[in-house]
């Protein structure tokens, strides 16, 4: 039983990292309804700005973040400025934009690999290693602060979307692009501001994951399928829906993790993703229909 | 008429090609030079086998790699275990392929699967196929890879049909009439390549028009399984040596994408020309800057294809068009009647 | 003396709650020009939907000499020889009109070639010929009619089924579509959906009028021009309350 339970918290707590990556990738798919492939690997560059803020400046990653968000929203914004606004709107703008951000991704990826080398590395900051103890449960206190992050950007973004003119100017363009233009919505500068904050989310969440897994140039592929399953079986769009999302697949992964190996693990959640994608691509909470 | 010509044209063309390629085997050229071109061949060949199903129908598949895994793994098995020629296991392993492209590609255009979650399933399917086969390492050696077991070339019949050769000519050969294989299989088929074509822009009207839409498109795919199949048996007998990563690695996809798209999506010659475009470059600069800066050729690469996505999405085979319209579009006047009347996409 | 070639009997509708055809029967008799009005959002372009197989029936029967065609799929029921328009035309954008007529001619030729001959005799038929190299995504209101009527007659069809053709056109191009309509009633049925009163008073054998998805209806253009419950249906109850 205690095993069992074990295997439930670990599996929420990854669920949680998950959920987090995912965030500024359903802001972006839902809103701009474009696929980010390069999503991942702006995680990847998180990972790494922390690292050599830690290793370099002694800058503990909790307090990076101030320096790395900003700078990812820069980067958002001048990322779509240049790449993705030029291919929005025309007929192959789906097929492009993948296109597009794979070949960013790609590009990332080897500008990591030719400035740092594939060597892993890894911080060691005052929560690597140590686990919290709770009625005989072993949390693992990255994971756990993690999961505190998630949860709060989570409500953050809950509020800023939900009560906030802005939140609500960018759930109109998400729902209808003409008629938000119509209500005088700059559509344009909600893609722009959209695109930002998912990028700068994701930057975060690679701040936060830091002191919990290696760094390598192609870390962010692993996370990137992850974060594109849970923002489908969730639900584009629903932020409750990707939040559940996360949840299931890290308990999944937890679950198949132990009792098969962990490639079976990852098969199982691509068998899930595939089916989702046949049968009910607007996932678990989204209402919106196929794209 | 024009149509008439196209056709025509690309016959002449295509046997003026294999003629020039044909003679290039006869240069003296040195080994590297000779790996190049094998190499962009390669990639021609792969190119369009890719650009069947998703350059023609506009299903963007990024996880055509799971295919070329499935025949490389397949012809392999078969050789080491049986010792059956790779001629042989090159059917078998298209076979496969074409099943498991069934597998997906039913429910896929039975369920209307478009865009982006069209390719991102393509995505996942590689990404299944990646993790099978390391999960499967008593039989396939997992991420450690498989090694084609060496025979040494004791007859020319026996290379043959062991397909396995010390010198870079003889591959060469072998990969330039898979390409003319391709090409030609792509050219014959005139006419699902309309109906494909219908398809990619309208799915409705093709249907209402009498064109099966899901027959069709299952078609392309399933030819377009084969061939990388096929590709990827060649890739096993050339590099001796595969393992899950590079052959059903997102790399290996978004490379097949690459040179159709750069070239020239939806055309008969386009993933060829993306190929001699790209790989003669990257590979020189891999060996030439390579060895000291890993990845810089992948970076490079990555930069051509955005840029080229921006400016070019129709691939270079687009320009001649291009230039045309635009030329067109110089010597007429946009009344503001034909402005306003305009269709909108 | 009427030969029944289509026959639709008791089709029913739903979407959700909506039930956008209730209970419509009508027959097509051969070498006529029947036409559909009725109000907007009375389920005309629904009907047509539903004959070629876009939509699935909920009930009842379509046949068409003689073979039930209801379930068919729209390619199907195209090579049985029933084609349709699109309300707002569908042209291939990134083909040129000749490639969009020849697409067109291919399902029902035996080779490649024979499709081709027949491109530029149907692009004379609908006056594009000048303009057979513009791409389908360069093309005017007209234009992009004229190219849907004309993919629809390169299939050869023995009903042709026309969505709201005259939307948008100017009165001389009207008449003219008119002609050709007439022309075309000569090898072919026609099935017209439309909203302008005078072309399908004009050029329709019969009309049948349809409301909330139930036909109210049926009749010679006079019949049906003179009928209080189409005048009701159409302009709504006590007129003359109306200001």
């Amino acid at each position: 039983m205690d095993m069992i339970l074990q295997i439930i918290i670990s599996g929420l707590l990854l669920g949680g990292i998950y959920a987090l990556v995912s965030v500024g990738l359903n802001l972006i798919f839902g809103v701009i309804k474009i696929v980010n492939l390069a999503h991942g690997d702006f995680l990847m560059m998180a990972m790494y700005a922390t690292f050599f803020l830690f290793t370099v400046k002694g800058i503990d990653p909790y307090v990076a973040t101030l320096i790395v968000f900003p700078a990812f929203i820069l980067v958002g914004v001048v990322i779509f400025r240049l790449i993705i606004k030029p291919l929005l709107g025309k007929a192959e703008t789906e097929v492009n934009t993948i296109i597009a951000t794979a070949g960013l991704g790609f590009v990332l990826q080897n500008l990591a690999l030719m400035l740092w080398k594939s060597d892993f590395r890894a911080i060691e900051t005052s929560l690597t290693g140590k686990s919290y103890e709770f009625a005989g449960i072993m949390l693992s206190a990255g994971r756990t602060w993690a999961f505190v992050v998630c949860i709060a950007v989570a409500l953050i973004l809950y509020y800023v979307l939900m009560r906030t003119k802005v939140g609500s100017h960018i759930r109109a363009v998400s729902q209808d692009t003409e008629a938000a233009t119509l209500m005088g919505i700059n559509v344009n500068r909600i893609y722009t501001l959209t695109f930002a904050f998912g990028i700068a989310l994701v930057g975060l969440a690679g701040v936060i994951l830091t002191p919990t897994f290696y760094v390598y140039p192609t870390v962010g592929l692993y996370f990137n399928t992850m974060a594109f399953i849970i923002v489908v079986l969730g639900g584009l769009g629903s932020f409750t829906g990707a939040l559940i999302g996360g949840l299931i697949i890290g308990l999944i992964e937890s679950f198949a993790g132990v009792m098969a190996s962990a490639e079976l693990a990852q098969v199982f959640s691509l068998l899930i993703f595939l089916v989702i994608l046949f049968v009910r691509p607007q996932g678990i909470m989204g209402k919106s229909a196929r794209v | 008429m024009k149509n008439i010509m196209k056709q025509k044209q690309s016959l002449i063309v295509m046997g003026i090609l294999a003629l020039v390629l044909l003679g290039v085997y006869f240069l003296p050229l040195t080994v590297f030079a000779k790996h190049i071109l094998v190499l962009t061949l390669f990639y021609a060949f792969m190119g369009t086998g890719w650009n069947l199903m998703c350059g023609y129908a506009g299903r963007l598949s990024l996880g055509h790699a799971a295919f070329v895994a499935v025949g490389a793994y397949t012809s392999l098995l078969l050789f080491s275990h049986f010792g059956l020629t790779p001629w042989i296991g090159m059917i078998a392993g298209g076979l496969v392929a074409v099943v498991v492209m069934l597998l997906i590609a039913y429910p896929s255009f039975r369920f209307g699967l478009i865009g982006p979650y069209f390719t991102l399933a393509s995505i996942a399917v590689a990404e299944i196929v990646h993790y099978l086969l390391i999960y499967g390492r008593d039989l396939t050696g997992g991420s450690l890879g498989m090694s084609l077991p060496y025979v040494k070339g004791t007859t020319v019949i026996n290379s043959i049909i062991n397909l396995q050769f010390d010198s870079k000519e003889p591959y060469y050969l072998v990969i330039l009439v898979f390409w003319l294989a391709a090409i030609f299989i792509t050219w014959k088929m005139e006419r699902t390549r309309y109906y494909l074509e219908a398809i990619r822009e309208d799915e409705d009207a093709a249907a209402a028009l009498g064109i099966s839409v899901n027959k069709n498109l299952i078609i392309a795919a399933c030819i377009s399984a084969f061939m990388v199949a096929v590709g990827g048996t060649f890739y096993v007998q050339y590099f001796r040596y595969i393992d899950p990563y590079s052959i059903a690695g997102f790399t290996l996809s978004l490379n097949m994408a690459l040179v159709a798209v750069i070239g020239g999506s939806g055309t008969l010659f386009g993933p060829t020309i993306g190929a001699f475009l790209l790989i003669p470059l990257t590979e020189v600069l891999r060996m030439s800057l390579g060895a000291q800066i890993p990845g810089l050729h992948l970076f490079l690469y990555g930069i051509l294809l955005v840029v080229c996505i921006i400016f070019l999405p129709k691939g270079i085979a687009s320009l001649p068009g291009i230039i045309r319209a635009k030329r067109a579009q110089k010597s007429t006047e946009d009344g503001p009647e034909n402005q306003a009347s305009k269709g909108v996409l | 003396m009427a030969e029944k070639i289509l026959a639709v009997e008791n089709i029913v509708k739903r979407f959700g709650g909506l039930t956008a055809t209730n209970d419509v029967s009508f027959d097509v008799n051969k070498g006529e020009i029947l036409g559909i009005i009725g109000p907007n959002g009375a389920g005309k372009s629904t009907v047509f939907n539903l004959i070629t197989g876009f939509y699935p029936i909920d009930s009842g029967s379509i046949t068409y000499k003689n073979q039930r065609i209801d379930g068919l799929t729209p390619d199907k029921i195209c090579h049985l020889g029933i084609t349709r328009t699109f309300q707002v035309a569908k042209p291939f954008p990134g083909l040129t009109i000749a490639d969009n007529i020849l697409v067109a001619c291919l399902p029902k030729a035996a080779r490649v070639a024979d499709a081709r001959a027949r491109v530029q005799e149907v692009l004379k038929i609908v006056s594009l010929d000048k303009k057979a190299n513009t791409l389908g995504a360069d093309l005017t209101t007209l234009e992009r009619k004229r190219l849907e009527l004309g993919k629809a007659l390169a299939t050869n069809p023995e009903i042709l089924l026309l969505d709201e053709v005259m939307t948008g056109l100017k009165p001389k191009e009207m008449d003219d579509m008119m002609d050709l309509i007439r022309e075309l009633k000569k090898t072919m049925t026609i099935v017209i959906v439309e909203h302008v009163m005078r072309v399908i008073m004009n050029i329709s054998d019969r009309i049948i009028v349809l409301d909330h998805g139930q036909k109210i209806a049926e009749g010679l253009p006079r019949e049906i021009a003179e009928n209080p419950a189409v005048i009701e249906a159409y302009l709504g109850r006590g007129t003359k309350k109306d200001a």
